[in-house]
């Protein structure tokens, strides 16, 4: 094994073949994903800490949050990962054409995900729901008297709520970045089914940040 | 460990999953209207898990994948449940010493001030330290 | 001309700065490491100094407690955490392996430069603030101070992310990247004890870096999850730090017994005693050491079940512990023990590691926590595990791969001294900390009684004498530099890879060819026909190796 007659591009020096390139990038990808659930895992701990303690708080809160943005974000995010998880289908097939179309698609998808998130915090920031000190719902909308919900350990609910929002939404630009990258590189036809491991690493990362979404969801906007 | 064959999802099973993702969302949505009390946390842990789990196997591949995926995947999910519950062993238990309520905090009190009342004046004892 | 080693094909700055080889980034760091040590020992000679009398001594109480801050988060973040994976991990680990990098040669120098601007950020606290409050950042103190822990936070953040890379990195190249033959059963037990570091790192910094999110937002924002003016609670934020913290000190002390066990084996000549228990051993800290963080917390208000499932829990610690420590005895056990310099600290550590276990174990007891903690007496421990754990053993690795990483042997009786000033100083420095911490000092106070000045005098002479020997060391290692003698292939007779196959020091890709592994990293009994060069040995320069078969017979 020491000498493969062919050696392709894409293998760098030190790895004795594509495959063992191609495995040790996966793995070291699944474990940069669990450092990334752990410091998620941060923010639900507080979330269930703060719950246990106060949870008529954190129940009335919910209703602040509006189910039916959060839900069309749910489907949005869902579907983004339906398509990322078809562009490496149609890599693994050769089939350019499919590729780049899924990869804008989800990049597309990521945007529309970030115009409702703008969306829902200026509505909230607007009432006097905001990070930090500054914190002082007022205001009425849709028949909602903002000022009745300043009550003690509000400004927990929302502070954890902008914080894992907020990092979350960071991350969906950071996978921004990436999908505009790799779907540069697809259009130049630097992937084929024998070679497209950054798509098959960024689908991991982006599908992760889906499943991040996946639980927060439920935990600020239902219940 | 090589396999010169990576796995290929079919689209057919991709489409499978999505549909069965988009329904899970709505059911999370219509039980979360319903009043179901305690339960309601439960049911949507029960139904986002459900719907991670599908993620990670189907979409991410860790179905098909190396083992040492699925190793390095679940003892991140067992470190989150360790951090989860060793917190709320505190949090969810803070207080537990029974010695510690207002009521006992006054007991103690006057048990102290009782004990203080019979303590004889300290300079009557006279303890000569003035050799040292 | 000498031979093209990695040192030597390209001199180039550039060539440096921009290289991709693990060696030269583990070189990197170790200059980088340095600094930070010598930084954060000059700051503990100045605290120790103060301490020299009660009251003002040379410094205000801002200062002071400035200092010790300062040297606690210097040493422990820049330091300590880096020091033994990735200066000497980075240079061993990959050749110890057979492979000819890591597994992500990009990452790993990133990992190198995002450590510098962690440390960078972290001191721009000291122009725009001041640093307070200790390395812990306890709530609410740390949200009250001024602005420096602003940066103190966003710096440990970013040099967090270094850590993480570097375990990522390691664990990898582990998994994937090992010579044809080595099993799991025949890894060199430094890279066991790193890849449960690694583990470590991987698991635990994600939840620093959080923790310093939320204290950074509470600092600037107040968003009231930790301060308890606001509705938060100081005690989660315990929990927080704690869960990264305490498995961080594993983090600190598995290498270190990495270290230890190789130094065992190749120094006692023998099969290290228990190989599979002290391999999974570490693997077993490495996950216990997730389920003790409220040891830190007796006193803090936590619930009284969790204390005592944490207590529980740290006792169950030391059984682990107890097994590495009685093989690495049992090692020496009808071995031809040779006695030099790196071995002189393989035996300290067994000393002073003991001492800091065991005490470990006495805080774990709930009743005398009560009374100990936040007393000299935690001080006390924790140096005895870190300075006489991970400093000694790392001082240790670092004499037995200097040959490897220069080329030069260092002069062996200066070295014996040193090692004897260190032991001598550590000691007379923390021993009398027990005492003082028993009879109720506090740590961290500027001022104490008068009835304790004698100790206080005596681990600050303590402390001189440490210093001493340490700039001897740093003195006769950089003068080996340019006069020392040139090392041979193997001048210890270790059988690991980076002694038996490659050359000195290594060749910029390690090896010429992937060595094939045919036996476990301490079989002596199997060496004397290895040693002679025949095929399966490799590449052919094993010359000098015969030379340095040691004075003592092999065993058999
Ligand atoms: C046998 C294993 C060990 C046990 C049972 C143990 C136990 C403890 C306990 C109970 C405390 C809390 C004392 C208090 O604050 O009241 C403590 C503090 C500490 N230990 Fe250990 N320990 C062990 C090993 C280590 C090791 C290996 C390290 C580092 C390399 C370490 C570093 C520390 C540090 C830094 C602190 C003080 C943290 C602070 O408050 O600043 N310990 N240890
Ligand atoms: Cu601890």
């Amino acid at each position: 094994m020491a000498s493969t007659a062919e050696h392709p591009v894409h293998l760098q020096h030190h790895f004795v073949s594509s495959d063992q390139q191609f495995d040790a990038s996966k793995m070291g990808m699944w474990l940069f994903l669990i450092t990334e659930i752990l410091l998620f895992s941060g923010m639900f701990v507080t979330y269930t800490v703060y719950r246990v303690w106060y949870p008529e708080v954190f129940d009335g809160m919910a209703v602040l949050l509006d189910w039916r943005l959060g839900g069309l974000n749910t489907l949005v995010l869902l579907a983004s990962s339906f398509t990322v998880a078809l562009g490496i289908h149609y890599a693994q097939v050769d089939n350019k054409k499919g590729l780049v179309t899924n990869l804008i698609l989800t990049f597309l998808f990521a945007c529309v995900f970030l115009v409702v998130k703008y969306f829902e915090y200026s509505a909230k920031i607007e009432h006097g729901i905001v990070l930090g000190d500054g914190f002082a719902p007022h205001g009425v909308s849709h028949g909602v008297d903002y000022a009745t919900y300043d009550v003690m350990f509000a400004q927990q609910f929302f502070s954890i709520y902008y914080v894992m929002t907020g990092i979350h939404g960071f991350h969906v630009l950071v996978g921004m970045g990436l999908f505009a990258w790799i779907t540069i590189r697809a259009m130049k036809g630097h992937f084929t089914s024998a070679y497209y491991t950054p798509v098959e690493l960024c689908g991991l990362y982006w599908h992760l940040v889906d499943i991040i979404w996946i639980f927060l969801f439920p935990l600020l906007y239902l219940i | 460990m090589s396999h010169a064959e990576h796995h290929i999802t079919p689209i057919k099973t991709l489409v499978q999953v999505i549909v069965a993702l988009f329904a899970l969302t709505i059911l999370t949505v219509a039980t979360s209207r319903l009043d179901l009390g305690a339960f309601d946390v439960l049911v949507a842990l029960a139904i986002a898990l459900t719907k991670g789990a599908l993620v990670v196997s189907v979409f991410m591949a860790l179905k098909y994948d190396n083992k040492v995926n699925a190793v390095v995947f679940g003892i991140g999910a067992l470190f989150v449940i360790v951090f989860l519950a060793f917190t709320l062993f505190d949090t969810a238990f803070r207080g537990d010493l029974s010695n510690t309520t207002e009521g006992t905090i006054m007991e103690q009190k006057a048990a102290e001030e009782a004990l203080q009342q019979r303590e004889p004046d300290p300079a009557a004892l006279q303890f000569n330290r003035s050799n040292e | 001309m000498s031979q093209v080693n990695y040192l030597n094909h390209d001199k180039s700055i550039k060539s440096w700065l921009f290289t991709l080889d693990h060696k030269r980034i583990g070189i990197m760091y170790l200059v980088a490491v340095s600094l930070s040590f010598l930084a954060g020992g000059i700051l503990a000679l100045l605290v120790r100094t103060e301490l020299l009398g009660p009251g003002e001594t040379i410094m205000s109480a801002d200062t002071y407690n400035q200092s010790f801050t300062l040297h606690a988060v210097l040493m422990i973040f820049a330091f300590i955490i880096p020091a033994i994976p990735a200066v000497m991990g980075n240079f061993v680990l990959p050749i110890q392996l057979g492979a000819k990098d890591v597994a992500f040669p990009r990452i790993n120098l990133a990992s190198f430069y995002i450590y510098l601007a962690g440390a960078a950020i972290a001191l721009t606290a000291l122009v725009v603030g001041r640093v307070d409050g200790g390395w812990t950042f306890y709530t609410p103190y740390s949200t009250s101070v001024d602005d420096g822990i602003l940066f103190i936070t966003a710096g440990v953040f970013v040099m967090g992310f270094s850590s993480i890379l570097t375990g990522l990195n390691f664990i990898v190249t582990i998994h994937k990247m090992r010579a044809p033959g080595l099993t799991w059963n025949r890894l060199p037990l430094f890279i066991w004890s790193i890849y449960a570091t690694s583990i470590v790192q991987v698991l635990a910094t994600p939840v620093i870096g959080i923790t310093m999110v939320l204290l950074f937002l509470e600092r600037l924002l107040g968003i009231g999850i930790f301060d308890p003016a606001l509705g938060g609670d100081p005690v989660l934020f315990q929990h927080f730090f704690w869960f990264y913290s305490h498995p961080a000190v594993y983090i600190m002390i598995l290498p270190a017994f990495g270290i230890i066990s190789d130094l065992m084996g190749t120094f006692s000549r023998q099969q290290v005693s228990g190989y599979k228990f002290v391999a999974l051993s570490s693997v077993a800290i490495a996950f216990l050491g997730f389920l003790v963080w409220g040891h830190h917390m007796f006193v803090s208000g936590q619930s009284a079940l969790s204390s005592i499932i944490f207590s529980l829990i740290t006792y169950l610690i030391g059984i682990p512990t107890g097994v590495k420590v009685i093989n690495w005895v049992q090692t020496m056990y009808k071995g031809s023990v040779w006695l030099q310099t790196p071995m002189l600290y393989a035996l300290m550590f067994l000393f002073t590691f003991s001492i800091g276990g065991f005490t470990g174990i006495m805080l774990g007891v709930l009743a005398v926590d009560v009374h100990l903690h936040d007393t000299y007496f935690v001080v006390a421990h924790f140096h005895y595990v870190m300075m006489g754990g991970n400093v000694i053993a790392a001082l240790g690795g670092l004499h037995y791969w200097w040959p490897k990483m220069t080329g030069k042997m260092f002069n062996e009786t200066l070295g014996r001294i040193a090692a004897a000033l260190v032991f001598i100083g550590f000691n007379v420095t923390f021993f009398p900390q027990f005492i003082l911490g028993t009879r109720g000092m506090p740590r961290r106070y500027y001022d104490y009684l008068p009835e304790f000045t004698n100790l206080h005098v005596l681990s600050s002479v303590g402390s001189y004498i440490l210093g001493v020997g340490l700039f001897l060391i740093l003195g006769y290692l950089l003068h080996s530099l340019f006069r020392g003698k040139k090392a041979g292939s193997n001048p210890w007779g270790a059988l690991t890879l980076e002694w038996t196959h490659t050359t000195t020091p290594p060749d910029p890709h390690n090896f010429h060819e992937t060595p094939i592994v045919t036996r476990g990293p301490y079989d002596y009994h199997l060496a004397p026909e290895l040693f002679g060069g025949d095929g399966a040995a490799g590449d052919g320069h094993e010359e000098e190796a015969e030379v340095t078969v040691p004075r003592g017979q092999a065993t058999s």
